[in-house]
């Protein structure tokens, strides 16, 4: 065990945390209305890395399908967002709807009209899904490649529905609310600081909980089952249980995410669902290392930044340079970035002696 | 959408030209998943490029074609070993060194599908091309009330002649021998003198090189997308893990998928059978994760 690396201190750990929200919780005084609604995208995609580093990372499930919570809470988020905007009396249906030849109000649309309900079906459906579908899998005792395969299965025929059920979802063109989120007296405007903070303090919340539950005991017989499950299962605990649990984690803070991304960009259409899009995530926590959740968060930022900045200047080329880059990483660093930065900092002498209050903290210890 | 638009009511003679159609539909997974069910199979490599592989059959043929002039059917061949080729440079370079993390050959494939997509998409551009076919394909059969185009006979020939092909390979030469031996205990297939690395080079490109087939025969009724493999990567899967793994299985899972979708969707329409099929699949494997059939599970 690398016991004299800085990189595993638990407090040097905290205090990067710390280091970087409140650096970013400053961004607002430096950049433009435009770019820091770009941040705040990248804040909600770092979630979604974020979540795939826990349920993949720390829990060894590789999801393909987190785009399933994270599109399912959208669509709840922004059929909030559209019934803010209709009115009971004089324009109670969607205009989409009525082009669609519905005359009242669907079923599935009335729960919306009330904003907190909506918001919590918006967290609650998703989250009961992955528990249903993960007990599913779990208990079947589902594993590895299947269960990449069975949630890429979930998501595109969530996909297909999606795309399909026109009257209920408009399709293809999607709903865009054409009022910003409403709620307790403030209305978030995507341009303004405040749904910035909104984003990061919801990214920040998802991450330093995330930490908490990893470093809790929780956390290690999770990774345990992660490096071998049968010995878990041989020690006497119920590892269906830890999986359906982290993978319904997951789900949540993806959901968190639908739930902000339509906030700030008042749009949600199939693409969500996109195949492509759940891998993508992968790809960003992959990138800044699946073993980090700053990493993962890392990774969201950097490769999403490039993606604007870069992608724009090198468009044709944007899919070969990720892809590439996606192979390189998989070849050649398993760990991403934050292996990159714990391999550097093993070789950065530790002047004080908080070494040995961590040396025996295995939480962070990979593998 | 009122409910009786959504439930078409049942009758015999458009039940039974779904069951065809279903045929068709069947073949045409079949086709897809062959050469994934060999890689999987054997090497265990969950490979996301497939439906890549296909669209460069489906490319080459394009280009044999329109460039150089080769007729249809010889194009078929051509594009197993231009494809063959290609899979066996890229399990050479990158997969080869990545058997013992196969979630992370998913992962790598997914890149090298990535660059693939986009590769086309430079060189070709990305608007669609098309593949011309010979005439005598060009109709549809009419039998009684059975209307199929000849092209779908066609496939299912093909994709028949296929799995034949490949049973016969697998079962009947030595090449098959090794690659059983391997498939179920690589150790000791090493052991008794087999090259296991050459063993998977050769499964690698021979289940790239049918892709290939599959492409030339799927550029023939769609236009080229250079993302069109994405379309079949997921329902392909499906066969393969639903079958086991095994070819057998997957001619099987192959059918009774197809059918299964071309009746649900006879009975409602396409995306709501798509998502009780994926849906019903699911729980399938939640049931039988080893799929239909498998045979001696000693590697997995």
């Amino acid at each position: 065990m690398e016991s004299q690396n800085i990189y595993h201190n638990k407090t040097a750990q905290w205090l990067s945390y710390l280091v970087v929200f409140v650096g970013l919780a400053f961004l607002p005084t430096f950049i433009d209305p435009f770019t820091l609604n770009q941040f705040s995208r990248y804040a909600v995609l770092a979630m979604l890395a974020v979540s795939v580093s826990l349920v993949w990372g720390f829990g060894g499930i590789l999801s393909l399908g987190q785009g399933i919570a994270f599109g399912l809470a959208a669509y709840g988020m922004g059929m909030t967002m559209q019934m803010q905007f209709q009115d009971p009396e004089s324009n109670p249906i969607p205009s989409f709807m009525l082009t669609n030849e519905l005359s009242e109000l669907p079923g599935l649309w009335v729960p919306f009209w009330n904003t907190e309900v909506g918001l919590l079906l918006a967290l609650a459906v998703p989250t009961v899904f992955f528990v249903i579908f993960g007990a599913l899998m779990f208990q079947a005792r589902v594993a590895g490649a299947f269960v990449a395969i069975m949630t890429l299965a979930m998501l595109a025929a969530w996909y297909s529905m999606a795309y399909d059920m026109q009257p209920f979802t408009a399709g293809f063109n999607g709903i865009s609310p054409p009022l910003p989120f409403d709620w307790l007296g403030v209305s978030f405007d995507p341009y303004s600081p405040i749904t910035y903070w909104v984003a990061l303090g919801l990214l920040a919340f998802v991450v330093l909980a995330s930490k908490l539950v990893l470093q809790s005991k929780f956390g290690l017989i999770i990774q345990a089952i992660r490096d071998d499950a049968e010995r878990v299962r041989f020690v006497g605990y119920n590892v269906a249980f830890y999986q359906v649990v982290i993978f319904a984690m997951s789900g949540f803070i993806a959901a968190i995410a639908g739930i902000t991304w339509v906030m700030l960009t008042q749009y949600v259409s199939p693409v969500l669902l996109e195949v492509q899009f759940s891998i993508a995530m992968v790809i960003w926590a992959a990138v800044g290392g699946r073993l980090s959740l700053m990493g993962a968060m890392i990774g969201a930022f950097l490769v999403n930044g490039m993606q604007s900045y870069v992608g724009d200047a090198f468009q044709s080329t944007w899919l070969l340079i990720i892809g590439g880059l996606f192979i390189l990483v998989v070849r050649f660093l398993p760990k991403g970035i934050a292996g990159l930065i714990e391999t550097g900092l093993g070789y950065v002498p530790i002047g004080r002696r908080r070494s040995d209050s961590m040396s025996s903290n295995p939480a962070r210890a990979a593998e | 959408m009122s409910v009786h638009d959504f439930w078409t009511p049942f009758a015999l003679e458009p039940f039974l030209n779904a069951l065809i159609v279903g045929l068709s539909i069947a073949s045409i997974w079949l086709v897809a998943a062959l050469g994934l069910t060999i890689i999987y199979g054997t090497m265990g490599v969950i490979n996301m490029a497939h439906g890549e592989f296909i669209m460069l059959g489906a490319y080459s043929t394009y280009v044999l074609q329109s460039y150089l002039g080769f007729p249809f059917l010889l194009c078929l061949p051509a594009a197993f070993f231009i494809v063959a080729g290609f899979g066996w440079v890229i399990e050479k370079v990158l997969i080869r060194h990545l058997y013992q993390r196969p979630l992370d050959t998913l992962l790598a494939t997914w890149g090298v599908s990535l660059v693939l997509i986009q590769g086309v998409r430079l060189v070709f551009g990305g608007e669609p091309q098309y593949v011309g076919v010979p005439t005598w394909l060009d109709s549809a059969m009419q039998i009684g009330f059975i209307n199929l185009a000849w092209l779908r006979v066609f496939i299912i020939v093909v994709s028949g002649l296929m799995v034949l092909l490949t049973w016969w390979i697998l079962f009947r030469t030595v090449t098959g021998v090794r690659i059983r031996a391997v498939m179920q205990n690589k150790e000791m297939a090493a052991s008794f003198g087999i090259n296991a690395n050459q063993v998977y080079s050769i499964t690698f490109a021979y289940g790239a090189g049918v892709a290939g087939v599959a492409g030339a025969l799927f550029g023939a009724f769609k236009s080229l997308f250079p993302d069109m493999g994405s379309g079949y990567i997921v329902e392909a899967f499906l066969v393969v893990v639903v079958g086991g793994g095994q070819l057998i299985g997957s001619v099987f899972s192959a059918g009774l998928m197809g059918e299964m979708g071309s009746v649900f969707s006879y009975f409602t329409n396409d995306t709501f059978a798509r998502f009780v099929l994926f849906t019903l699949i699911v729980v399938f494997l939640r049931f039988r994760p080893q799929g239909l059939i498998s045979e001696a599970m000693t590697r997995r």
